[in-house]
């Protein structure tokens, strides 16, 4: 019985190291993770990838079991934020790679060795939904107590984009934490990711909002009756980067897959599919302001990956579950 | 003396063959529940209680305690409140189409709890699609009212009203038309033979129902995960999910810990079932000749009526609500002639290359677990039957365990237990096998119990005639115990697969990339906002359920008395 059970997990060890198939973990939405899988899959025929779907934390979780196991499956990660890859690449995890595209980014949007390499820019704004009688135009507004309890934000217990956006915020010397804290005592909703949020905001459970860009402006493109604003403040961002795993059982294949997010033909693809292609000179999807007017607030990942432990901490406080 | 010799000498072959399969079984079924509990006591290597001193110690251990016993409790009473009045009013009156109302009772049970929630979700609140349609949607910022304590406990009760249902007609089935006739010669009426003569000998077998119902709700995972975790609401099996979720293996032992606090809690009502099921022994009057048919009289078309009416509400409505979510292109979007697009059903059926995925796995390991315990539960059963050894009567007084403890306590047992093989460096973390491992535990007793019942009935004299003339251990359990068990075996295939098949508990917690079940991929689409293709998914899902359980019927007269679970 040993030996066949044995037998059995090596084999299937031997069948995911298989030359041409690569396995990706993203944090993408499922529709979209398959059309980047697929117009891949169209660009390199003989590549197969295998891909899995979950919120970045969850994945990570899942990833650092594996490794426990001894068995990480993922050759390539495409995960919200560059905080999470940072800290990967300090511990040994990801392997460098310079990808001959990486010329036609700004520096900032990579890693200098090549651990990881930015693909899109994803803001997190403000969203409402069209029923309500005065649409928010900054962040403090969703602060005004004549809105108490109808605000809905994703957790960032959950979400690597919302860990960022509290890092950002809380950064921020006009906003800060005591931002927060009036969020908490407006009696926001924090839980889950940015999917839940867009739900409660489309629904109208919970009119008002913060939510990732794409989801709002490409819902309210196919009816959804909501509105995304670009606060005064401005908006906080992660870049969704790309990265290779060291225990990558098919580095070639996951070269290639790195190589095509970055061409321009990948970011064509982004800019189609409703994101800011993170790129220089590609434009910006139908619904988004010029991406010179859309105000970036300043973000320090060194400092983001030091603190996302006491972030969380001092978050789980302040809208801990009872 | 001479007969024991004989007896051990005739059949060391059958000795061998029970110790095997029963360490097969015993490995299976109760070595990832003393795992468990092995962890919770030890802090590393050594017997310690700090562990479970500091978890049980903590604030959210004890509100989620709190919530898991008021929603399990009170969910409990609402299930029995509809559940009970279905199986009077069906198993006692002339109601006409009962076959008709016993199917569709029945298919709560068998549609997944996440489905259950998320279809509810949708007609309600205002977000609902169907009444935003209907133009009568709660305004902008009202609560989804089912994002509630109230709403789970509602969910709750209408999932295992069937279970009810079912255990109260058995019971109610088996009451002679004599004794009512007797009570009522002797002057008793309508409501006082009711309560006076029916009640008291069907208490026992409602005890038993309420206990299993108890326990089932209070490992109720998808129902709680889909309504409580928005509302911040965590009862022990989410607390649990989320903890692991969040936090990975290196909060297994803190999880454990919790895992087991369910297990107590679910074995208090085990025991409690037990006690009423000793006591249903004394009162069971026999098999009965006629099963009982009081009058309705003219009362029979409006209670018709509103029994339809109930299962209307409780069944279709939903599925409207989760048509309508799955047709509109996106969220929020009024359902008109000009909006419908099939976009989402396209999308998740030809698209997503996770749910052909999803449909292969579960249905392998559905089909898997059913095949491979019809081959260990017969002999087994048979063997047990036979000889009843020590260890055999403590394993069938245990083996219920891994089935009424709930799915994430199991689910945490296996991971302890085989993430690191003993002797080896593989682990099966992460692979499908160790869903499929503990699908066999979980479903073992589902298999076991119909199976042993049957044979229980069955005349020895049937295999000593076999064995007199000389048939093999092999060929007597082929030619003799196969065919007279066939129809319970096949009843227990039948309820294992559909079980198996939209299992959610279980998998959440032991799937990863490339092992997704059916359940899995619906719970993670709705949460990462695609309600949409969760809505197609499920209505699928329900449509495949449905059409094999009409199949089941329909084929029934073809098959023997007894292999269709839910005609008794």
């Amino acid at each position: 019985m040993k030996s066949f059970v044995t037998s059995t997990a090596f084999a299937l060890l031997a069948s995911t190291a298989m030359a041409d198939t690569i396995t990706l973990y993203t944090s993408q939405p499922n529709a979209d993770a398959q059309r980047t899988v697929g117009a891949f899959m169209a660009a390199n025929p003989g590549t197969e990838v295998d891909w899995v779907r979950d919120g970045t934390t969850k994945l990570m979780t899942r990833l650092r079991a594996e490794i426990e196991a001894g068995n990480p499956q993922p050759d390539v990660l495409l995960i919200a934020d560059t905080v999470t890859l940072e800290g990967m690449a300090q511990e040994g995890l990801l392997t460098a790679y310079q990808s001959p595209e990486a010329v036609d980014y700004y520096a900032a949007l990579h890693s200098a060795e090549g651990y990881y390499h930015s693909t899109k820019l994803i803001t997190t704004g403000v969203v409402y939904n069209t029923g309500v009688e005065t649409a928010p135009t900054s962040w403090k507004d969703l602060s005004d107590p004549s809105i108490k309890g109808q605000i809905a934000m994703a957790s960032p217990l959950y979400s690597g984009a919302a860990l960022i956006h509290l890092a950002t915020l809380t950064g921020d010397e006009t906003l800060g934490w005591e931002y927060y804290e009036n969020l908490a005592a407006n009696e926001a909703r924090a839980q889950g990711g940015n999917g839940g949020t867009f739900k409660a905001v489309a629904s109208g459970e919970k009119p008002y909002g913060m939510v990732v860009d794409f989801l709002a402006i490409r819902n309210k493109a196919d009816g959804s009756p909501i509105d995304f604003v670009f606060p005064e403040e401005g908006v906080s961002y992660v870049t969704e980067p790309v990265a290779i795993m060291s225990s990558a059982k098919n580095v070639e294949g996951a070269e290639k897959f790195v190589d095509f997010l970055l061409s321009s033909e990948g970011q064509e693809l982004v800019l189609d599919m409703g994101y800011i292609p993170a790129r220089d000179g590609m434009g910006v999807p139908e619904g988004f302001p010029a991406r010179e007017d859309i105000k970036l607030m300043a973000f320090d990942p060194a400092e983001a990956l030091a603190n996302a432990e006491a972030n969380k901490a001092k978050f789980a406080e302040l809208f801990g579950a009872e | 003396m001479m007969n024991v010799a004989q007896q051990n000498g005739g059949s060391r072959s059958e000795a061998r063959l029970l110790s095997a399969i029963l360490i097969v079984a015993i490995c299976l079924t109760l070595a990832p529940v003393l795992r468990l509990f092995v962890e919770g006591v030890t802090d590393q290597g050594s017997p310690s209680l700090t562990l479970m001193r500091d978890v049980l110690a903590q604030p959210s251990t004890l509100s989620a305690l709190k919530h898991s016993l008021v929603t399990a409790g009170v969910g409990t009473l609402v299930s029995l409140v509809l559940g009970a009045a279905f199986a009077f009013l069906v198993a006692l009156t002339d109601l006409r189409a009962k076959a008709a109302l016993v199917f569709c009772l029945m298919i709560p049970m068998m549609i997944p709890p996440q489905i259950t929630a998320l279809s509810w979700t949708q007609i309600m609140g205002p977000s609902s699609v169907l009444l935003k349609t209907l133009g009568i949607a709660p305004p902008l910022g009202a609560p989804q009212p089912l994002y509630s304590p109230e709403g789970i406990i509602f969910l709750l009760g209408i999932q295992h009203m069937s279970i009810i249902f079912l255990t109260l007609r058995a019971g109610l089935r088996s009451i002679p038309q004599d004794v009512v006739e007797a009570a009522r010669i002797s002057g008793a009426k309508g409501l006082r033979t009711w309560w006076q003569v029916v009640m008291p000998l069907t208490f026992p077998s409602l005890a038993a129902g309420t206990a299993i119902t108890f326990v089932t709700a209070l490992g109720n995972f998808g129902i709680p995960a889909m309504l409580g975790i928005p509302a911040g609401y965590a009862t022990l099996p989410t607390l649990v999910y989320q903890k692991l979720a969040g936090m990975g293996t290196t909060v297994l032992a803190e999880v454990s810990v919790l895992a087991m606090l369910i297990g107590v809690v679910a074995v208090a009502g085990i025991l409690l079932q037990r006690l009423c099921q000793s006591r249903q022994k004394l009162h069971l009057v026999g098999s009965t000749s006629r099963p009982l048919a009081l009058p309705l009289g003219a009362a029979r078309l409006p209670v018709e009526i509103l029994l339809w009416a109930v299962v209307f509400a409780i069944l279709v409505l939903p599925m409207f609500g989760l048509l309508a979510t799955s047709l509109v292109p996106a969220y929020g979007v009024t359902l008109r002639f000009d909006t419908v697009t099939f976009a989402s059903w396209y999308e998740v059926l030809f698209r997503q290359p996770v749910t052909s995925r999803a449909f292969a796995n579960s249905f392998g390991l559905a089909a898997g677990a059913s095949v491979a315990l019809v081959m260990i539960c017969l002999p087994l059963a048979w063997l047990m039957e036979r000889r009843k050894t020590r260890l055999a009567r403590l394993f069938d007084s245990l083996l219920d365990l891994p089935y009424a403890l709930p799915g994430v306590v199991l689910s945490i047992a296996m991971i302890l237990l085989l993430i690191k093989l003993p002797f080896t460096e593989a682990t099966l973390y992460g692979t499908i096998w160790i869903i499929f491992l503990a699908y066999l535990a979980r479903f073992f007793a589902v298999m076991f119990r119909p199976v042993q019942a049957s044979l229980k009935q069955f005349n020895p004299a049937m295999d000593e005639a076999a064995q007199s003339v000389g048939a093999s251990l092999y060929r007597r359990l082929r030619d003799v115990i196969f065919p007279l068990s066939a129809p319970a075996a096949a009843a227990g295939a039948i309820l294992v697969f559909l079980t198996a098949f939209n299992e959610l508990t279980v998998s959440a917690l032991l799937w990863s990339s490339g092992t997704e079940t059916l359940g899995v991929v619906i719970f993670n689409l709705d949460d990462s906002g695609e309600t949409g293709m969760a809505s197609a998914l499920a209505m699928t899902i329900v449509i495949v359920v449905v059409v094999l359980m009409a199949l089941i019927q329909l084929f029934s007269r073809r098959f023997p008395k007894g292999v269709v679970p839910w005609q008794t």
